[in-house]
């Protein structure tokens, strides 16, 4: 008899019959490897380690109840009806009977992905916790050219565009942003929603290109169930701040949105911003996502139906914001940014009124000019500055994004027009647990320590005073330490020397002396410098021992379990 | 019907056929069918007629012209009752002839070689005979063959046209397409809306279905995208995921200082590499688009898809705290470090030991068969007892009054005197003691005095037998239901008995004392505290005892 000899009739057991590789389960649900594909997208379907592979190794194994779940789904149906629609409408323009394919086209069999989203995701804060990902692609799709003919429809990118920015205006009303960090990839923003903490990457606000080695197809499924996971999760949230959604906008910028090749628009622009010459088309959709952006957030606050009643709510909710919210929303409080051209507009656009600024830029649509006296600050990004107003400071954009990290004020001294700034820190590492403290991360903490005494350090030369004189002071510290250490050494010395002169002269033999020295093998160690073979033997058995001892009182299942972490550690070394 | 005529003419033929092969035909045989006929139906007779009236167009038409003028009506039906048959051209009535009988028909054919090229003619209601020619063209006639045997039917063809220098006269130009298209009439038939759609052809079909509402014009209405899914979010049983556990995929990596855009210059490793790839950008407006940016978000996609996932439980635990807190040393002192004596003397291993309850002297039993007994303070050897077996246990009188040694030999039990101590006591030892005593057949354990009364116990694995010290003799056997028991102790009120069964000491461990080395795998055999100093003697199996002080 074989060894995996099964009678007939009686059923498969164990992980044979709970997982299924993945052509089997394609054919088991009859359809294609690209449907499957995309019904294992949308439905959150992973493949699962089975404890014993039984159709080999090299396999991909589903999990039987993962396919049935699959298998139940309504959506299969309606893959195989989209199947037989773009059939219907070969034929018919194969036989050229227009009418008939038009009439096809004008009435596709179409799904939602509500259901699934509520299946997936039974609780909002569930979608939140998995929100990372999707606020990635949606912003890395955003950033993507929307010109026909392209990979993507123009439609999809439009559609991400928007909510992005409905997501971004959200988290600037409620103040909820925390990090935010410029890394090579792009910029990282951390928010605090609803308790969870979302993170997400959004690309350099520059044209990306679509590149040829990857898979629009499994990205373009991915992000349709993003696109409508983020739409219900902004739903969810703009509702939670009592504001109707889609938020309703200037009808010229949703024109806008809607129609791209609104040339008469296009031109009017033109005419508004002549220094915007080199690129004409991207100037527009920027300053469309941007003029949205600033609308959206402008309008949140302002949507409410009763004036009186919001500002009521915003008292209130004064009160339930936890302190760090608090402090988010006055970091910024009374100052007032004017953006330069130059400078990646949409995301500080996004940062700045998140931490309670007043900001404006350069072009159409902005609230207030350059020439506004109020203005504190102006962002800038170029090597030289002509004009200067003196009632301004001029700051490079690392500058917000170091104070937001760190949640004070930062001296500008380091970030002046042409400098070049100090190290751009990540907010996401624990520099205590990675045992290693930058030199600029220590100069920011003891600012922070100096913000926290209310003993603010004074603009321009105070700053580096308290700098100078720290250094001074750590360098003292450790001097000191280290002629302590010596002093105590020496008076070590010194006694050591004492006792022996005394043994001396009591008449005790070297001899002697060693004799007790076993018995004392630490004494021995601090008198010697140089120990017997022996005595190093019998320290190290000794030390092996107190090891040793605490091991024999534990039961054997703990002693089993500290052997093999012993193991463990001893194989990774 | 001719044809079916034929047949039975064909089968009369054949029914007849000797007469036919003589050359004779019977004429009776072919009026009876004519009658026959006449009787089934008219339009036999009109063939007959037909038949006749080829006959007469080809010889007796103009010859003779025909009696009966009623034309050519159903006669049969019509003057089936009559006496006549019809008129003659002076319009008097034809008088019907009288049936002649088979018989005289039968006769008329025997008599009358010729009778059967007669023909009763129905219409005229006479008897006419046929030439011979007319008979053979008749039988050519049915026989399906041509009238007149120099016809040729089928001819050599000859080829009266001409192809030389002529177009083929066919032409191979395929169906046009007007036959398959739906005509004007049928295309006018449809209403005005459909005929967008009628060029399919299936008119009737399409336009039943839109009238039926099957086939929609009008876009589909938009539904607002977008609603609050998550609604009340207290119930919790709803809120639950359904089906199988739902693994959460690992969030992706968040970014260092490593990846910053201008990170400090000790996360850039080395000199070839800020040369090689530009790590630091001075400002952020030289920081170019991430190229892999699509690439790196497509690998993400691939692996929330198609890596598998499962939950690994990793022990996270410090090693350290698996370990039990221990007291600290300190607090437990004094006890013994260092060894201060060795007593030796033995040349087996020592394998048990006792110490007197004064703490003075020590008795040991070792396996070469002595028992010793040494003065705890000096390591002097006081007395030395041969016993000539294993000696498995020891233990002195817990009464400091009455010196006496029990010992466990093999399978014996003796009593020793120590003869140490005062006279007095060595005196009341003496007393006491009187002879040795065959001792318990299971393997005995450990043994005990009563601390007051005169009796002493043994224990074996399983049970406890008391003895009576004067009398010497057993007295009682308890069962103790253990299943190995390891020592036995008396309560010093001398009630109870204490059995100790080999379980989990709890015990802090201090120290690990060393010395003695080990013999055929056995090392220390028996370890006994001094009852009033922190001392510890030790018995080993190298033949030693070793004294550790604190």
């Amino acid at each position: 008899m074989p060894k995996h000899y099964r009678p007939a009739g009686k059923k498969k057991e164990g992980n044979a019959a709970k997982y299924i590789t993945r052509t089997k389960a394609v054919n088991y649900l009859q359809i294609s490897l690209a449907t499957f594909r995309k019904l294992c997208i949308l439905k959150g379907v992973f493949p699962r380690q089975p404890k014993k592979k039984v159709e080999g190794n090299h396999k991909t194994y589903y999990h039987m109840k993962d396919i049935a779940f699959l298998l139940h789904d309504p959506l299969i149906e309606k893959f195989r009806e989209i199947k037989v629609h773009r059939k219907k409408v070969k034929k018919a323009v194969a036989k050229k009977n227009r009418d008939l394919a038009e009439r096809l086209l004008n009435r596709p069999p179409t799904y939602k992905l509500d259901r699934l989203i509520l299946e997936r995701y039974p609780t909002s804060v569930d979608a939140l916790r998995d929100l990372d990902d999707c606020l990635t692609m949606v912003h890395l799709f955003a950033a993507l050219p929307a010109v026909d003919g392209e990979r993507v429809e123009v439609k999809r990118i439009r559609n991400c565009r928007r909510l992005s920015h409905e997501w971004q205006a959200y988290i600037s009303r409620t103040h909820s942003l925390r990090k935010t960090f410029i890394s090579v990839k792009g910029i990282y923003y951390q928010a605090e929603v609803q308790g969870q903490k979302v993170t997400w990457l959004t690309p350099h606000a520059l044209q990306q290109v679509l590149t040829d080695d990857v898979d629009f197809n499994v990205m373009l499924t991915f992000l349709e169930f993003y696109e409508t996971l983020l739409g219900f999760v902004n739903f969810k949230l703009y509702h939670s701040i009592n504001v109707n959604y889609p938020p309703i906008l200037d009808p010229r910028l949703e024109a806008l949105a809607a129609d791209d090749k609104a040339s008469s628009e296009e031109e009017e622009k033109e005419e508004a911003t002549p220094e915007a010459d080199e690129n004409n088309r991207k100037s527009s959709n920027l300053d469309e996502s941007e003029l949205r952006l600033a609308q959206l957030q402008h309008q949140l606050p302002a949507n409410e139906p009763g004036a009186l009643m919001h500002l009521v709510e915003e008292s209130t909710a004064d009160d339930a914001d936890d302190d760090e919210t608090k402090q988010c929303k006055s970091l910024f409080k009374n100052l007032k940014f004017y953006l330069s051209r130059e400078v990646p507009r949409e995301s500080l656009l996004f940062i700045i009124p998140a931490f309670g600024g007043t900001v404006s830029w350069e072009g159409e649509g902005a609230p207030f000019s350059e020439v506004d006296e109020d203005i504190t600050h102006q962002i800038v990004d170029r090597p030289t500055q002509s004009h200067v107003f003196l009632s301004r400071e001029y700051v490079q954009p690392q500058w917000i994004f170091d104070c937001v990290n760190a949640r004070i004020i930062l001296p500008t001294e380091g970030y002046v027009v042409g400098r070049v700034p100090p190290p751009h820190l990540s907010p996401f590492v624990d520099n205590d647990a990675e045992g290693y403290i930058p030199e600029y991360a220590e100069t920011i903490r003891r600012l922070q320590a100096a913000a926290r005494n209310e003993v603010l350090p004074l603009p321009g030369i105070g700053d580096e005073d308290l700098d100078n004189s720290l250094v001074a002071a750590i360098i003292d510290r450790t001097e000191s330490n280290e002629a302590a250490e010596r002093k105590k050494r020496l008076e070590m010395l010194e006694k050591q020397y004492h006792d022996e002169l005394k043994m001396e002269c009591e008449g005790i033999t070297f001899s002697t002396l060693s004799n007790t020295r076993a018995d004392n093998p630490t004494d021995a160690m601090e008198k010697d410098d140089t120990p017997s073979v022996n005595e190093v033997d019998a320290a190290k058995q000794a030390e092996k021992d107190a090891a040793d001892i605490s091991k024999t009182v534990m039961t054997r299942r703990k002693r089993g379990l500290l052997q093999a972490i012993e193991v463990r550690v001893h194989l990774m070394l | 019907m001719g044809h079916s005529d034929g047949d039975h003419e064909r089968d009369d033929l054949s029914a007849d056929d000797s007469p036919w092969s003589d050359g004779v035909w019977s004429e009776d045989d072919e009026g009876s069918l004519s009658f026959e006929d006449s009787g089934e139906g008219s339009d036999a007779d009109s063939d007959g007629d037909e038949v006749e009236a080829v006959e007469e167009s080809d010889s007796s038409e103009d010859e003779v012209a025909p009696r009966n003028t009623v034309g050519d009506i159903p006669y049969n039906e019509w003057y089936k009752d009559e006496e006549h048959i019809g008129y003659d051209q002076e319009g008097k009535k034809i008088k019907k002839r009288d049936r002649e009988g088979r018989i005289a028909a039968f006769l008329k054919n025997v008599d009358d070689a010729k009778n059967w090229r007669k023909i009763y003619d129905a219409y005229n209601d006479e008897e006419v005979q046929i030439t011979k020619d007319e008979a053979k063209l008749i039988s050519r006639l049915l026989k399906g063959k041509t009238p007149h045997s120099n016809v040729d039917p089928y001819p050599d063809y000859v080829d009266w046209f001409e192809y030389e220098d002529k177009g083929h006269p066919l032409s191979s130009a395929p169906e046009p397409k007007r036959r398959f298209v739906p005509s004007k009439w049928e295309q006018k038939k449809c209403s005005v809306r459909s005929k967008l759609i009628c060029s399919g052809g299936k008119v009737v079909k399409l336009v039943r279905a839109i009238r039926n509402g099957w086939i929609k014009f009008d876009k589909p209405k938009e539904e607002p995208k977008y609603y609050l899914l998550w609604g009340d979010e207290t119930d919790t049983a709803d809120n639950k995921r359904q089906g199988l556990s739902y693994i959460p995929a690992p969030k992706p990596n968040l970014p260092g200082h490593e990846e910053s855009y201008n990170p400090s210059v000790e996360y850039i490793p080395t000199q070839e590499e800020i040369d090689s790839y530009q790590l630091i950008f001075e400002s952020l407006r030289s920081v170019p688009a991430y190229e892999k940016a699509l690439r790196e978000g497509f690998d993400r996609c691939l692996d929330l898809y198609l890596c598998p996932r499962s939950r690994k439980k990793r022990i996270n635990i410090d090693p350290e705290s698996l370990k039990p807190k221990l007291p600290s040393k300190k607090d437990l002192r004094p006890y013994p470090k260092t060894c201060y004596l060795e007593f030796k003397g033995h040349s087996g291993p020592v394998k048990s030991l006792s110490v007197e309850i004064t703490g003075q002297w020590l008795a040991s039993g070792s396996a070469d068969g002595t028992i010793r007994i040494w003065e705890v303070e000096t390591g002097r050897c006081l007395k030395v007892w041969k016993v000539g077996g294993d000696v498995r246990h020891i233990a002195w009188n817990p009464s400091p009054d009455r010196p006496i040694l029990a010992a466990i030999v093999d399978h014996d039990l003796l009593l020793l005197n120590a003869e140490v101590g005062s006279e007095e006591a060595q005196m009341r030892a003496k007393e006491l003691l009187c002879t040795d005593e065959s001792a318990p057949q299971d393997d005995t354990v450990a043994a005990a005095f009563h601390p007051s009364e005169k009796m002493f116990f043994v224990a074996t694995k399983k049970f406890v037998q008391v003895y009576d010290l004067q009398k010497a003799q057993l007295v009682k056997k308890l069962e103790s239901g253990l299943r190995e028991i390891s020592s036995i102790s008396v309560h010093p009120g001398g009630d109870n008995v204490i059995v100790e069964a080999k379980m989990n000491p709890l015990i802090v461990p201090l120290e690990i004392l060393r010395g003695h080395s080990s013999l055929d795998g056995r090392g220390v055999l028996d370890c006994k505290f001094h009852p009033k100093q922190p001392w510890l003697f030790t018995a080993g199996a190298d033949s030693m005892i070793r004294l550790y002080c604190d």
